[in-house]
C-alpha cells in the first residue's frame, strides 16, 4: 500500500511536469496573444506590458521561470526561495493572481459539484439497480428512457427549459445568482443530471453483467435473501464501471462548468477553463489546467484504491 | 488488503459524503443592495492607468473623482474636483493653456487632501512608459512633450531624466528607484549589424536598449545605458527619459493646475471626464503597489464610492464614502455591479426583479421589449464595419468596393435582422455628431452594384474569386454576416464565411490575412477625428492597407484649425475620400438599449451610454408598489 | 466413436449420417454475428429505432432530392417567426439585371436559353466571333451555378446532380414550413435535415476515430500488462490533462494556414472532415480505459489461457479472442460517445471553432433556440424541434445500442 502511494506520488510530479510542459508549449503556439484588443495597441505599449509579464524573453527562459514559479522554488522577481506554488499574476484579471483567483473560485465549484454528484450518484444508483432488477419492465422502460433523454439533451437546453418552468411558470426558485440554498437547486439539478443518467446505465449494465456471474447465483442457491445476495454481492460487482467513471467525472465536476456557471451566474473556476484559452490568458489557463490535474489525479489513485477494496482479486501495484 | 479496511470503506466513503455536502451548503448570505445592475462583464482592473472598456470605466468613475464629471443627460462636463468648466475662465487667449483652480474640501478616503500634485503625479504614472497604458493618447496627443515622455524620445540638449537600478522592488515602477536629472549631451547609437534589412518594431526597441547616453548630472558627465556594453564606463539605468518638467502639466500651488496643449483642442474638457484622467493616491500605490493596491482592503478613492467587497465574476459591492466632498448629493447608500455575461441570464435576473439595471438584453427580445415603460434606446457614438484588405486582388479596385457596399441592403438588416432601431450607416461618423455633416457612402442598389462590378471587369461576378468574410463568433454577427452574404450572392460573387473566436479574429486581422472583416468602434470623444484618424496611412488600427496622401493631409490640418467651423468642414472633406474609395464598408451604428426598472430615478439616454452613479436614486414608494 | 453409437443406436443408413452431418454443420455455422442478428430481429423496440436511423441516414444523404425549401434563402421580413403552418413555399432567386426575386426554375430556364441560342450561333459563326461565344457560354453556365449558391451553400457536384433530379420532378415547389421558421425566415425543417448531415457526420466519423484508437489502445494495455500497461495508463492519464481547448484551437489554427488549407483542398479533404478527426482523437481516452479495465479481467480467464496454450500469438489473441468479448462493453460506451461528441460539436460551434455558417448543425440550432425562448415570447417550435431531433436520435442509438449489447453477449447465444 505504502509503495504504491510513493509510486503514484512520483508519476503524479511526472505527470504534473509533463502536462504543464505540453500545456505550456501549446498555448503559446497558438496564434494570438494575451494584449490584444479591438484597439490595436502601438508596439512601445505592447513591448512594455511584455516587457512587465516576461513575454518578451525567450521561451526557453519564459518556461524556466514559470516551471521554477510553479514548482516553488522562484519568486516573481526570479530569485530563488521555498514555499508554496505561485502561478504568476493573471494577465486578463489584472487586479489578481492566479492563486487568488483559483481559490476564489474554487470552493464555489467545488460546493455545487458536491450537491451535483450526490444528487446524481444517489439518484442514478437507485434507477440503475431497480431498472435491473425489474428488466424489460415499465420501471426498467420508463428509467432508461429518461436516462437516455438526460444524456440526449445538451445541458444548456435543459438549464434553459428548468428556468422557465421553475422561475417563470411556477416561481420557486431564484432565477441565477449564488447566496442561499434555494440559488443552488437548480444548478445542482441540471449539472448533475447528466451525471445520474450516466451512472443510472453503468449500474444497470453493470448489475445484469454481475448478475449472470456465478458466485450470485452460489450465493442465491446458499438461501440468502435476494436483498441481501444484491446489496451485499452484485452490487460490490457491478459498481466497479460506476467507479472507473466517477474518477474523471468527479475532477470534471468539482472543477466547474462552463454553461452552468453561465446560465446561473455563478462565480466558480468552470468558465476559466474555456475563457483564458479563448483569452489567451496563459498563467490562468495554466493555473486552471494544474489544479484539474491534481484533483483528476487525486481521484484516480482513489479509483485505484476503490477498485482493490471492491474486487478482491485486484492487486494495488 | 485488510479486512478491517474493506469493512470500514463503505461507512467511510459515506460519512465523507455527508460532511461534503454539509459544507457545501453551509454558504454565506449576503444582504441585497440598494441599487443592483449588470456590468455585463468581470472588469480587467480598476486601476485608472490600466482600464480600457465601459464596464471598467463605470466602476472607476464610481471610485474615484477626476476633473469633471459627465452631465447625466447632455454629457457636457460639470465641475468635479475642477471649480469652473467656463472657457473664459479656464482657458488663455491663444486657447492652448488650461488653468484648473481645484476645489479645497475634496480629500482621499485617507482623510487627505486632494491636490494638483496628485493630478500631476497620476498623469506622469499613466505616461510613463513602464505602464503601459493603452489610453495614454488622452494626454500624450494633446499636450506640450507629453508624447515624447510617453515614447521615451529625447534628443542631445534636451533635460531628461534618469532612473538608476535601485528601485524597493524590482518589479513595481513606484516607489521610483534613484531619480537623477540632467542635460542629454549626446546619443550613441551602437553600428547596426545590418543596416541593408528593414528591422522590425521589436529589434529597433532591443536596439534602443543599448543606446549610451552621454547626460551632464550635477557639473559631471556621466554614461548610462539600459544595457551598457561590459568592460565600459556605463551605468546602467532603467530609463533615460525627458525631464517630466519639460510637459506642459504643471501644480503651480496645491490647488492649482495647468495644462499646456500643442494645440487648440475644443473637445479638451471631454477627455477631462474620461475615466483615464482620474488622480490616484500616490502613498496608497508606492505602499502596496501594482496590483494590491487596488485591493478592497488597500484601496484609496476620492471618488462617491468605495469598495466594500469583491468576488471575481460575481460582483463588485460599492458603499457611499463618508468623506466624499458632495456626498449630501448621492442618493444610494449601497450598489451592487454584477458580472453577468450571458444576457439572457441577464435578462432573466432584471425580469425577476433582482436587477434594477440591465443594459443590452438580447437581440431576439428587443420587439417584445420595445414600446415598454422601461426600455430606453438611443443611438450611440460607435460604428459597426467591415474592414477591406485593399492590399488583395480583387479589392485594390476601389469599383469592387463600391459594388459591394452597393449591393448591401443595410436598411433591410437593421429593421428585419437588428430590430432595435440601429440606423444604417453609410459614413463612418455616427449622426449623434449634430454639429458635423457626414460624407456619405451611396446607398443600396442593387442594379447600380452589377453595373459597377461589370465595369470593373467583372460583369455577373464572372472571374471574381471567391470572398472571404471573416467575423469573431457572435450570433449578431453572423446574423449580420449571413444577411450581407445574401446580398453579394445575388450579385453574383461567391461568398463563403468564417467564423473565427476572438483572439484568432484579431491576430488574423492584424496579419492582413482576410478579405473582408468585421470591425466595430467606440468613439473615444464626441468628436468626428476619433473615428476619422484611424484611417491615416499606415496607422496603428488602420490594418485595411489604405492609404491617401490627401486624406492624411485632411486629418493633419483637422488638428490645426483652430475655427471650429472650419474643422467641421476640412473632416468633413477627410470623410469624402475615404466614402469615395471605401476601404472600409459602414453597415450600420449601434444603438445602446438599457432596460431600468421605473423606480429609479436619475437615469438618462445619452449618446456615450454613460449613466454616472453619483445620480441615480431609487424612489422606494413606487419600488414597494411595482414588487407587490 | 461411431463404433460406440453403432453398438446402442439400430444400424442406419448413410443418408442418417449426412443429415447429422448437415444439422451438425448447420449449428457450427451460426456465427455470433448472424445470431445477434438473429435475435435483434426480434426485438420490435431496436427494430424501430433502426427503421428511424436508417430513415434518418438516409434523408439526410440524399437532402438535397427532398422537396424542401432553401435552408439559408432569408426573408426576415416577410417570413420571420413563422410558427408551423402548411403555406406552400416557391424557391425564389434574383437573377439577371433586376433586383426582384423570381422562380428558380425560370431563372434557370433563361439561362439555358441563351446557352442555346449561342450554341446555335457558334455553329455558323467565325473564329474570333467562336472565342467570343465560348465565353459568353462559360458565363451563363457560371452563372447557373451561382443561382444555385443563392439557396444551397456551394454544393458540391453530387449535390447538384440531386437538385437537379429534384428540379426536374418538383420544380420550384416546396414542402410547407411545417416546423416553423426562424427569425430570418428560414425553414426550420429543412435546417434540421441539412444539419443532421453535420450532426451526423461527426457523430459517426468521431466516434469511429476514438472506437479504433481506444479500443486498440487499451486491449493493447490490458493484455500486455506490467510495466507496460503502467507506463501506457500513465500516457493516457496525462492526455487526459492536457487542455482540450488549446488542442482544438492550435489544430485549427494551423488547418487555417492559407497554404495547409489550399494543400488539403487539393487532397479533396475539407476543413470539417479534420475537425472531426479531431473530435474523435480526443475522445478515444475514456474508451481505451474502459476497455483495458474488461481486458485485464479477460486475460485471466480460461479461453485466453487455452488460446495461448494453442499457440496462438499476441496479436492474435488480442484481435481473435480479446476484441469479440468488448464487443458489448464498447457498444454500450459507443452509445454514450455519440451523444456527447454530438454536444461536443455544438460547444465548439457556438465558441467559432467548428462549422462556419450557413452550414448548420443540431447543436447550432438548439443553442439558437435557447436564446429565444424568454419568458417574453412563445417561439416553442425553435426550442422543441431541434431538442426533439437530437433527443429521438439519441434514444433510437441508445436503444439499438442497449439491444446489440444484449444481442452480441456470448453467454445468452442460440437462445
Amino acid at each position: 500500500m505504502i509503495r504504491f502511494l510513493i509510486r503514484r506520488l512520483l508519476w503524479f510530479l511526472l505527470t504534473l511536469w509533463t502536462v504543464f510542459t505540453v500545456s505550456f508549449f501549446l498555448m503559446r503556439a497558438v496564434p494570438g496573444g494575451p494584449f490584444e484588443g479591438e484597439r490595436n495597441t502601438e508596439t512601445a505599449v505592447k513591448q512594455a506590458e511584455e516587457r512587465r509579464y516576461r513575454i518578451n524573453q525567450p521561451l526557453y527562459q519564459q518556461y524556466a521561470y514559470h516551471l521554477g514559479m510553479a514548482a516553488g522554488v522562484l519568486s516573481e522577481e526570479g530569485k530563488f526561495r521555498l514555499g508554496f506554488p505561485d502561478l504568476g499574476p493573471s494577465y486578463r484579471i489584472r487586479d489578481y493572481s492566479v492563486n487568488q483567483i483559483i481559490a476564489q473560485g474554487l470552493p464555489v465549484s467545488a460546493s455545487l459539484g458536491i450537491l451535483a454528484l450526490t444528487f446524481g450518484l444517489v439518484v442514478g444508483l437507485v434507477a440503475g439497480i431497480i431498472a435491473s432488477l425489474r428488466r424489460q419492465s415499465w420501471a426498467d422502460t420508463s428509467v432508461m428512457l429518461l436516462a437516455t433523454t438526460g444524456m440526449a439533451v445538451p445541458n444548456f437546453w435543459m438549464a434553459g427549459i428548468c428556468i422557465i418552468l421553475f422561475v417563470f411558470m411556477l416561481p420557486l426558485f431564484p432565477a441565477a445568482g449564488w447566496g442561499s440554498l434555494s440559488h443552488l437547486v437548480l444548478p445542482a439539478f441540471c449539472l448533475g443530471a447528466p451525471y445520474a443518467a450516466y451512472i443510472a446505465r453503468l449500474t444497470r449494465t453493470g448489475m445484469l453483467e454481475v448478475l449472470h456471474q456465478d458466485y450470485i447465483r452460489t450465493a442465491y442457491a446458499k438461501g440468502l435473501p435476494a436483498r441481501r445476495v444484491i446489496m451485499r454481492h452484485a452490487l460490490k460487482g457491478a459498481l466497479l464501471p460506476v467507479v472507473s467513471f466517477l474518477g474523471p467525472a468527479v475532477a470534471g465536476i468539482l472543477t466547474g462548468s462552463l454553461v452552468i456557471e453561465k446560465v446561473f451566474h455563478l462565480s466558480g473556476t468552470g468558465a476559466y477553463f474555456v475563457e483564458a484559452a479563448l483569452q489567451r490568458d496563459y498563467t490562468l489557463a495554466m493555473g486552471v489546467v494544474l489544479v484539474y490535474t491534481v484533483v483528476l489525479y487525486t481521484m484516480n489513485v482513489i479509483v485505484d484504491i476503490c477498485y482493490a477494496v471492491l474486487d478482491p482479486r485486484i492487486k494495488l501495484q | 488488503m485488510p479486512q478491517t479496511i474493506r469493512k470500514l470503506f463503505l461507512p467511510t466513503a459515506i460519512s465523507l459524503l455527508v460532511v461534503a455536502v454539509l459544507w457545501a451548503t453551509s454558504l454565506g448570505t449576503l444582504p441585497s443592495a440598494e441599487f443592483t445592475f449588470n456590468n455585463g462583464t468581470e472588469v480587467k482592473s480598476l486601476d485608472p492607468a490600466q482600464v480600457t472598456g465601459s464596464p471598467e470605466g463605470r466602476i472607476v468613475h464610481a471610485l474615484f473623482d477626476g476633473l469633471y464629471r459627465p452631465d447625466p443627460k447632455t454629457l457636457e462636463p460639470q465641475p468635479a474636483l475642477a471649480l469652473s468648466a467656463n472657457p473664459d475662465e479656464i482657458l488663455s487667449s491663444d486657447g492652448k493653456t488650461y488653468t484648473f483652480s481645484l476645489r479645497r474640501d475634496a480629500q482621499w478616503s485617507d482623510g487627505t487632501a486632494v491636490t494638483a500634485e496628485d493630478f500631476r503625479w497620476s498623469w506622469q504614472r499613466l505616461l510613463h512608459p513602464e505602464t503601459a497604458s493603452q489610453y495614454h493618447f488622452v494626454l500624450s496627443a494633446y499636450v506640450v512633450n507629453a508624447d515624447k515622455y510617453n515614447a521615451g524620445i529625447v534628443d542631445p540638449g534636451d533635460r531628461v531624466e534618469i532612473e538608476l537600478p535601485d528601485r524597493p522592488r524590482d518589479l513595481q515602477l513606484y516607489p521610483r528607484g534613484t531619480m537623477l536629472s540632467g542635460k542629454l549631451l549626446e546619443i550613441q547609437r551602437p553600428p547596426l549589424a545590418d543596416l541593408l534589412r528593414e528591422l522590425s518594431d521589436d529589434e529597433k526597441a532591443e536596439q534602443k536598449r543599448k543606446w549610451i547616453y552621454t547626460v551632464q548630472v550635477d557639473g559631471q558627465q556621466r554614461k548610462f545605458s539600459q544595457q551598457p556594453p561590459a568592460g565600459q564606463d556605463v551605468e546602467r539605468c532603467l530609463h533615460v527619459l525627458l525631464n517630466f518638467n519639460q510637459v506642459g502639466i504643471r501644480a503651480i500651488d496645491p490647488y492649482t493646475l495647468q495644462v499646456e496643449l500643442k494645440n487648440q483642442t475644443p473637445y479638451f474638457l471631454y477627455l477631462m471626464q474620461f475615466y483615464v484622467t482620474v488622480p490616484v493616491n500616490r502613498e496608497c500605490v508606492e505602499k502596496f503597489g501594482y496590483p494590491d493596491w487596488i485591493r478592497p482592503e488597500n484601496i484609496v478613492v476620492n471618488g462617491p464610492f468605495q469598495i466594500e467587497f469583491r468576488r471575481l465574476r460575481d460582483r463588485i459591492r460599492l458603499k457611499k464614502n463618508p468623506l466624499y466632498w458632495n456626498k449630501d448629493a448621492i442618493a444610494l447608500n449601497t450598489v451592487d455591479a454584477l458580472a453577468v455575461e450571458s444576457s439572457t441570464t441577464g435578462l432573466n435576473m432584471y425580469l425577476e426583479g433582482d436587477v434594477d439595471w440591465m443594459p443590452s438584453p438580447p437581440s431576439e427580445v428587443i420587439p417584445q421589449l420595445e414600446g415598454r415603460e422601461d426600455y430606453h434606446a438611443m443611438s450611440s457614438l460607435s460604428i459597426y464595419f467591415y474592414r477591406v484588405n485593399v492590399t488583395r486582388e480583387p479589392f485594390d479596385n476601389p469599383l469592387v468596393r463600391m459594388a459591394l457596399s452597393r449591393a448591401i441592403d443595410r436598411e433591410r438588416i437593421c429593421r428585419a435582422i437588428l430590430r432595435a432601431g440601429q440606423e444604417p450607416a453609410y459614413s463612418l461618423v455616427p449622426p449623434v455628431l449634430t454639429n458635423y455633416v457626414a460624407a456619405e457612402a451611396p446607398a443600396y442598389d442593387l442594379e447600380a452594384a452589377r453595373r459597377l462590378l461589370a465595369q470593373a471587369g467583372y460583369p455577373g461576378g464572372r472571374g471574381l474569386r471567391s470572398i472571404e468574410i471573416l467575423f469573431n463568433t457572435r450570433s449578431d454577427h453572423r446574423k449580420v454576416a449571413e444577411a450581407i452574404q445574401q446580398d453579394w450572392q445575388r450579385l453574383g460573387v461567391d461568398v463563403r464565411l468564417r467564423n473565427l473566436e476572438w483572439q484568432t479574429h484579431l491576430a488574423t486581422t492584424r496579419k492582413m490575412e482576410y478579405d473582408v472583416a468585421r470591425a466595430g468602434w467606440i468613439g473615444d470623444y464626441p468628436d468626428p477625428n476619433t473615428f476619422l484618424d484611424l484611417f491615416v496611412t499606415d496607422g496603428v488600427q488602420n490594418e485595411t492597407g489604405w492609404g491617401n496622401p490627401d486624406f492624411d493631409r485632411l486629418i493633419d490640418r483637422a488638428t490645426r484649425e483652430p475655427d471650429a467651423a472650419k474643422r467641421m468642414q476640412i473632416l468633413h472633406e477627410a470623410e469624402e475620400i475615404i466614402m469615395g474609395e471605401l476601404p472600409v464598408l459602414p453597415i450600420y451604428f449601434y444603438v445602446s438599449i438599457n432596460l431600468v426598472k421605473p423606480y429609479v430615478n436619475g437615469f438618462f439616454s445619452n449618446s456615450q451610454d454613460l449613466h454616472p452613479l453619483p445620480s441615480i436614486s431609487i424612489d422606494p414608494l413606487q419600488k414597494k408598489k411595482l414588487v407587490k | 466413436m461411431t463404433e460406440t453409437i453403432g453398438k446402442t443406436d439400430p444400424p442406419r443408413g448413410r443418408e442418417t449420417w449426412e443429415q447429422l452431418l448437415g444439422e451438425a454443420t448447420q449449428v457450427q455455422g451460426v456465427s455470433l454475428g448472424r445470431d445477434a442478428w438473429r435475435r435483434l430481429r426480434r426485438n420490435r423496440t431496436a427494430m424501430v429505432a433502426m427503421g428511424f436511423l436508417i430513415v434518418l441516414a438516409s434523408c439526410s444523404f440524399l437532402v438535397p432530392l427532398l422537396p424542401l425549401q432553401s435552408p439559408q434563402a432569408q426573408y426576415p421580413e416577410e417570413r420571420a417567426f413563422l410558427a408551423p403552418n402548411f403555406e406552400t413555399f416557391r424557391l425564389l432567386v434574383v437573377d439577371g439585371d433586376r433586383a426582384d426575386e423570381i422562380p428558380l426554375t425560370e431563372a434557370l430556364a433563361k439561362r439555358n436559353q441563351k446557352i442555346a441560342k449561342y450554341q446555335k450561333e457558334f455553329s455558323g459563326a467565325s473564329d474570333s466571333e467562336r472565342i467570343v461565344l465560348h465565353e459568353k457560354i462559360e458565363a451563363e453556365g457560371e452563372g447557373k451555378r451561382k443561382i444555385l449558391n443563392q439557396l444551397w451553400a456551394t454544393p458540391n457536384g453530387w449535390d447538384r446532380l440531386l437538385i437537379s433530379v429534384r428540379l426536374w420532378i418538383f420544380g420550384d415547389w416546396c414542402v410547407p414550413s411545417l416546423c416553423g421558421t426562424d427569425d430570418f425566415g428560414r425553414d426550420l425543417l429543412s435546417r434540421l435535415l441539412w444539419g443532421s448531415r453535420v450532426s451526423l457526420l461527426v457523430g459517426i466519423v468521431a466516434t469511429l476515430v476514438s472506437l479504433v484508437i481506444g479500443v486498440i489502445y487499451g486491449a493493447t494495455a490490458g493484455y500486455l500488462g506490467g510495466r507496460i500497461d503502467n507506463l501506457m495508463m500513465r500516457i493516457v492519464d496525462i492526455l487526459y490533462c492536457i487542455p482540450f481547448i488549446f488542442v482544438v484551437i492550435f489544430i485549427i489554427s494551423i488547418l487555417d494556414e492559407e497554404h495547409i488549407k489550399r494543400w488539403l483542398l487539393e487532397w479533396g479533404i475539407d476543413k470539417t472532415v479534420i475537425f472531426y478527426f479531431v473530435i474523435g482523437a480526443i475522445y478515444w481516452l475514456t474508451m481505451s480505459r474502459v476497455v483495458r479495465g474488461q481486458v485485464c479481467s479477460l486475460r485471466n480467464e480460461q479461453f485466453i489461457d487455452a488460446a495461448r496454450t494453442a499457440g496462438a500469438s499476441t496479436g492474435r489473441i488480442i484481435f481473435r479472442h480479446l476484441i469479440p468479448n468488448l464487443l458489448s462493453i464498447v457498444v454500450v460506451y459507443l452509445t454514450l460517445t455519440i451523444p456527447s461528441v454530438m454536444l461536443f460539436e455544438a460547444f465548439l460551434s457556438f465558441l467559432g471553432l467548428g462549422v462556419d455558417p450557413p452550414q448548420v448543425s443540431w447543436g447550432i440550432l438548439a443553442s439558437e433556440g435557447m436564446r429565444v425562448i424568454t419568458p417574453l415570447q412563445n417561439l416553442w417550435w425553435l426550442v422543441v424541434y431541434p431538442g426533439l431531433a437530437l433527443g429521438l436520435t439519441l434514444l433510437s442509438l441508445n436503444r439499438l445500442g442497449d439491444s446489440l449489447r444484449d444481442a452480441l453477449d456470448p453467454r445468452l447465444k442460440n437462445r
